[in-house]
């Protein structure tokens, strides 16, 4: 399923104008583009991004007290074509002649290609490994990357159908990868400790 | 990756030890301090001990501001991770790779082979490189190292989580002198017969046995409230029973083989100073006995008694000695004079009997019965065996001499309890024990001292100990003598603080190839009976037999 549509493109990512207004890919999901030579290549999405299509013109206030939230939206049909919504994808893999890679292609995303979703099953068959986390970790938009990481693990798990098991294993990898910065470390820890799963909960729990 | 792999080698140094991080999946409550364990290096193979266990973070940060809830998920996600353990571990003997079987399967002949090359383990000459795995020890590991039992192998127990017999090599282990320690109710007269049964069904050495408390011939009750055997009744006629108490023999099925008598003429100065305290002697004692000596020769205990005031006078004005310390000494070794065991004069038949027992291969308990106080186990004990040792010294003189076989002493091990009494660094120097545990196995006498105090036994005498067997001690002062003269102490000590206090014991020495914690051998039924085969007519027939020669 098409999602949106490269506008800028580098080796470690590309910034993708989502069809959708308001509404980019969640932070962390994977999407992926697929190239003519049967290249797939996946990426995690690290930021999204509403503003107007001319960056010289900064958005204005539209609400009343009456029309406000979607309702501007009905009053004022032009804004579909004056704003715009694009959101940032680190590459963290790909898939060439039937091989995963959890590394950097050779060449960015030509620009203009779709980006598609991902389906339950490439989600699975992506994350079974965890070296990805690697480029996860290095920094692409302005959101700091643990919490693309923690939003990442997050995604997964919930696509995954709760594999508490891949998550414990995904809190370890994390915990080897960042283990000189205990606070960054926390930091994803706290973010993606499901707490409510009972089986957690029987040993014991918060104090 | 093998199943029981515990971690890799990260750090260490030849002198230190090798640092080994654990597996993530490993926990530090799973090792304990003097395991014995296995580094698998690229061509060696390295026994070695646990010596210590440190909890460690990857950034210490963590520590000063560990995770504030209790989150059992964040807990998991950093054990192992961010937090880890880290064990040193001390190699003790190594092994090249291509000498050992592929097979998992042991066989005697693989083994015998590999012993035979002089291939088996040798000490430690390198060290592993990096990330040499660390695993948990095998039975094959155990056996390559501690031999297989049979010979003069003896299984002394198992290792604490196996099930498969250590063995102390008691060919060695009866060319020096040995020692067993353990606080109180740690089972050390238990493991002084079970070292003494494996003795004698191995033949390697007979023994001769100051029985303090009557514990080593006839059925005693152990602390558990069972009724265990004693050597007597296990090995029958090979072992036999003098006493001091005449009393002994009467009770049933407990029959003494000879009653000994002390005389008044075998004891000699070196006998009385050792009493000293026991006696309460001045310090004068030493220089009047000196002088009743050189005036009476071997019958001056016997004159000092029998004198009266006035010969005492006479004494002491032609000899010079002071009349009250006389006077003193005569009524303090009065004491001697009451004990049922001493007569006026004996000769020493008696004694070269039992020096000719012990060469026709017996083994001789000697009792004490009612007569077990420190005085008379201290006087008889040093009495007997300085007549045992002259004679020994004799026959190895001879044997030097003619070098034929059949003069050939054989060895003999003394057991002595209490052994502080003889061989502390007071008395060490003049006693017969301190001589034999000194000039070790030059006349084919060694001892076997059972003590509770090994701190209270002479360093220089305890440095000469070939093989201690030791269970628990907490006091510090007798762990650092109980590991005087031993190599890596820091790992042994904590492996002594942690046994258990029964039936866990540390051995280490000239018997073993390296020192190992193991659960004692229970000396039960099966015990008995393993001991049993090797005794001409085994045990129950071997008493009828007894009973026909009287």
């Amino acid at each position: 399923m098409r999602i949106g549509e490269i506008i800028e493109t580098t080796s470690s990512g590309f910034v993708a104008e989502s069809f959708e207004l308001n509404r980019p890919p969640a932070l962390g999901s994977l999407v992926l583009v697929r190239l003519p030579d049967e290249t797939a290549l996946y990426g995690a999405v690290t930021y999204g991004q509403t503003a107007g299509v001319d960056p010289s013109r900064r958005a204005v206030r539209r609400s009343t007290d009456v029309v406000f939230d979607g309702a501007i939206y009905e009053q004022h049909p032009e804004l579909e074509h004056i704003l715009r919504t694009e959101f940032g994808v680190a590459l963290v893999g790909f898939v060439a002649a039937g091989r995963l890679r959890h590394h950097l292609p050779a060449r960015p995303p030509p620009l203009h290609f779709s980006v598609q979703g991902v389906s339950r099953e490439e989600v699975c068959y992506f994350t079974d490994g965890l070296l990805y986390f690697r480029l996860l970790l290095i920094p692409y938009g302005d959101v700091p990357p643990q919490q693309v990481l923690a939003a990442n693990v997050r995604w997964v798990y919930e696509q995954r159908g709760h594999d508490d098991i891949w998550l414990d294993t995904a809190a370890r990898e994390i915990a080897t990868l960042l283990k000189n910065d205990s606070a960054a470390l926390l930091t994803v820890l706290y973010a993606i400790d499901p707490g409510d799963v009972p089986m957690l909960r029987e040993q014991g729990g918060v104090a | 990756m093998s199943e029981n792999r515990l971690g890799v080698v990260v750090d260490g140094t030849f002198n230190g030890g090798l640092t080994v991080r654990l597996e993530p999946g490993v926990s530090s409550e799973q090792l304990r301090i003097g395991n014995f364990v296995v580094v698998e290096g690229q061509r060696n193979r390295y026994f070695s001990l646990i010596a210590d266990i440190q909890l460690k973070a990857a950034d210490i940060r963590l520590l000063a501001d560990p995770p504030r809830d209790n989150s059992p998920f964040v807990a998991r996600a950093l054990a192992g991770t961010s937090t880890y353990a880290t064990a040193e571990v001390k190699p003790m003997l190594m092994l090249e790779k291509v000498s050992l079987p592929q097979t998992g399967v042991l066989d005697k002949s693989t083994l015998d082979a590999l012993f035979a090359e002089g291939s088996g383990p040798q000490p430690v000459r390198t060290i592993p490189m990096h990330f040499a795995e660390l695993r948990e020890a095998t039975e094959l590991d155990f056996a390559t190292v501690f031999g297989q039992e049979g010979g003069t192998n003896f299984a002394m127990g198992t290792p604490l989580a196996m099930d498969i017999p250590i063995c102390l090599r008691l060919d060695r282990f009866v060319e020096r002198s040995n020692g067993v320690f353990g606080q109180s109710g740690t089972g050390k007269s238990f493991l002084a017969r079970l070292v003494i049964s494996g003795i004698i069904k191995t033949r390697v050495a007979v023994n001769l046995i100051f029985d303090m408390h009557d514990e080593y011939s006839f059925d005693k009750q152990t602390e558990d409230g069972r009724f265990v055997k004693g050597l007597r009744q296990i090995f029958g006629s090979q072992v036999l029973i003098y006493s001091l108490d005449e009393e002994m023999g009467r009770r049933s099925g407990r029959n003494v083989d000879v009653t000994l008598k002390i005389g008044l003429n075998q004891i000699e100065e070196a006998d009385i100073v050792l009493l000293s305290e026991e006696l309460n002697l001045r310090q004068t004692a030493e220089a009047t006995i000196g002088l009743l000596r050189d005036a009476f020769r071997e019958r001056w205990l016997l004159r000092l008694l029998e004198m009266t005031p006035e010969e005492l006078e006479a004494f002491s004005a032609t000899s010079g000695a002071h009349p009250a310390s006389v006077a003193s000494l005569q009524r303090n070794l009065k004491r001697l004079q009451r004990q049922g065991y001493i007569e006026r004069e004996q000769d020493f038949s008696a004694l070269d009997d039992l020096v000719q027992a012990l060469d026709r291969g017996k083994h001789v308990i000697l009792q004490f019965g009612r007569y077990n106080s420190v005085l008379d186990y201290v006087l008889v004990s040093n009495l007997v065996t300085r007549r045992v040792r002259q004679r020994y010294e004799e026959r190895t003189r001879r044997y030097e001499e003619t070098q034929a076989a059949s003069d050939k002493p054989r060895p003999l091990i003394i057991t002595i309890e209490e052994a502080h009494k003889f061989l502390n660094p007071a008395v060490a120097r003049q006693t017969t024990f301190g001589i034999i545990a000194r000039e070790m196995r030059k006349y084919n006498v060694t001892l076997l001292v059972i003590d509770q105090r090994p701190s209270s036994i002479d360093p220089e005498v305890m440095s000469q100990l070939g093989t201690r067997v030791s269970g628990k001690l907490t006091e510090e002062r007798d762990i650092e003598a109980v590991l005087t003269g031993v190599g890596n102490r820091s790992a042994l000590r904590g492996a002594l603080e942690s046994l258990d206090t029964r039936q866990q014991i540390l051995i280490m020495g000239h018997a073993v190839p390296m020192p190992i914690m193991m659960r004692t051998r229970p000396y039960d039924e099966e015990f008995y009976r393993a001991m049993g085969p090797q005794v001409p007519g085994g045990g129950v027939m071997d008493l009828r037999d007894l009973f026909e020669e009287q």
